[in-house]
């Protein structure tokens, strides 16, 4: 029995999740937690994740293929973003309940995981420092896209 | 042309008139089909509260190291063996108490035919028709008879009867713990993509509901216990509070759990005050308005509440489900509608938008159109 309690192996799948910037900073006994947590979705080139001001409902990351960010309906001259394996996006979902702010696509074939903000909550009540790990990584991405997105000499030092 | 596209996408769950008639009708189909499987109802509702007790300590399991399987074979297993171990005390200790159990249950049946035969006499004092055709001696053999043979034959054999349904119970909860996770993502995994966040929205408020049914149940047998408690203390009654909650719990299954909960009260009154049958019709009145308040405003205010049913709708869903399945159509009529709610809402909400609609058949065509790409004339 004591061995069930054991630190397991990681699984390939695990490891995948564990470089996950998100999912960095997690236990593989977290990790585990968080993988069945996750719902996999395959989408084929072109077809549309979300839409832009659809209310979201969930995170998404990138498992494999490449996703297009963009304004809604303009694929080509509203291109804001397109992001690879490895990266999370639409993670706002899982803060509030604001609608998403552009559109997702499918770049290439692609196999993305979810997680719902419903799990995400229900994570907090029950592995509240699971989801704290979570959510601070969450606020590091944020940041880091906002520094990112804001030129070094517009950014007021706090 | 994007805003307009965009605002329909947002999510709209309010229930129009054909989302409710949907619900309505569904829901009475579905309690017809549960008639016919009345002894898998009882048990599926009592594993649906274990899932929701145990499944914490599940999620604490699996964070410390265990696989889901592992987690929920051994919480379902501690608390079988608690279950049993008091199973086994409370089996024992009546073994040991069976003759004055026995004792005071006959002495309790012996006070309500008492109070039956006083309460005749009175009447047929009052009115000559009852004394001419004897109503008191009828009554009296008559429950002479049901105190001896209906009582055990019937009311103990039915109960013996569904004691094997209710070992569904655990094996049930088990599986719930086990495969929950499992079943949802198999549901998810089924929804197309357009639909998908749709789905894990509706998955939710589907949780949520449930949970929140039960909760509400619990609010409720409270508010029951103390409002009977406190009247029946004020009467002067032993136990009150004990009977009060006995009555609450028995209350679960609507109408024939508050009567068999009323017949308790009558009887203990009866038996403690044999000199004063009043006191016995002032404990039936007061049951009768905690029921009136139980059925008109507690219920639709906890139970209806966590299900965000209008009042009136509540009422009338325990009755027709009283009516369209019996004893357990009036048990699962609400959470029952509640669950086919939220699904008949989200399903409205994805008929009502183009745009969900219209990725939907996109993402059919690319499918289409990647199967059939060397299959061109």
């Amino acid at each position: 029995m004591v061995a069930w309690f054991h630190a397991k192996k990681k699984t390939p799948r695990l490891r995948t999740l564990g470089q996950l910037s998100l999912f960095a900073t997690l236990s593989p006994a977290e990790l585990r937690l968080i993988d069945g947590l996750l719902h996999e979705r395959r989408y084929l080139q072109d077809e549309i994740i979300f839409d832009e001001r659809e209310e979201g409902q969930a995170l998404y990351i990138t498992i494999g293929g490449r996703v297009l960010i963009c304004r809604q309906g303009e694929a080509g001259a509203g291109r804001i973003a397109e992001i690879g394996a490895g990266v999370v996006f639409g993670e706002l979902a899982l803060l509030d309940d604001s609608p998403r702010s552009a559109q997702a696509r499918a770049a290439e074939d692609c196999v993305l995981a979810s997680l719902s903000r419903s799990d995400f909550e229900s994570l907090q009540d029950t592995h509240t420092v699971t989801a704290s790990k979570i959510a601070l990584q969450l606020a590091r991405q944020l940041a880091r896209q906002l520094r990112e997105r804001n030129p070094p000499d517009e950014r007021i030092s706090l | 042309m994007s805003e307009s596209v965009s605002a329909d996408s947002r999510l709209d769950l309010s229930s129009g008139p054909l989302v409710w008639a949907a619900t309505i009708t569904c829901t009475m189909l579905l309690l017809l089909l549960l008639k016919q499987a009345l002894w898998l109802a009882v048990p599926f509702l009592l594993a649906v509260v274990l899932y929701y007790t145990l499944y914490p300590a599940v999620r604490r399991l699996a964070l410390a190291g265990a696989t889901r399987e592992t987690a929920a074979a051994i919480v379902a297993g501690c608390f079988f063996i608690v279950a049993l171990g008091m199973t086994a005390l409370t089996v024992s200790w009546l073994a040991a108490h069976s003759v004055s159990g026995e004792e005071a249950f006959f002495r309790y049946l012996e006070g309500g035919r008492r109070l039956l035969n006083w309460t005749l006499t009175v009447l047929e004092s009052k009115f000559d028709f009852l004394a001419r055709i004897g109503l008191s001696a009828a009554m009296g053999k008559k429950s002479a008879e049901f105190g001896g043979t209906y009582l055990q034959e019937h009311l103990l054999l039915g109960v013996a009867g569904w004691l094997p349904s209710l070992l569904l119970t655990p094996f049930l909860a088990f599986f719930f713990l086990r495969d929950g996770g499992r079943f949802l993502k198999f549901l998810g995994n089924a929804v197309p993509n357009a639909y998908f966040e749709r789905t894990l929205y509706m998955i939710e408020r589907v949780d949520t509901t449930v949970h929140a049914y039960f909760q509400g149940l619990l609010k409720l047998t409270l508010v029951d216990t103390v409002c009977l408690g406190l009247g029946l203390s004020l009467l002067g009654i032993r136990g009150a509070f004990a009977l009060g909650l006995l009555a609450a719990v028995l209350a679960w299954v609507p109408l024939l759990g508050a009567a068999i909960g009323c017949v308790i009260v009558v009887l203990v009154t009866a038996t403690d005050f044999p000199a004063d049958p009043w006191m016995v019709y002032a404990a039936i009145a007061l049951f009768a308005l905690v029921r009136l308040l139980d059925d008109f405003v507690f219920t639709p205010l906890t139970v209806g509440r966590s299900l965000r049913l209008h009042p009136l709708p509540t009422v009338l869903l325990i009755l027709a489900g009283g009516a369209v399945a019996g004893i357990a159509g009036l048990i699962v009529a609400l959470p029952l509608a509640g669950i086919v709610l939220v699904i008949a809402s989200t399903i409205g909400s994805i008929i009502k938008d183009p745009r969900l609609r219209a990725r939907h058949a996109f993402a059919r065509k690319l499918w289409s159109r990647r199967v059939n790409v060397d299959l061109q004339l």
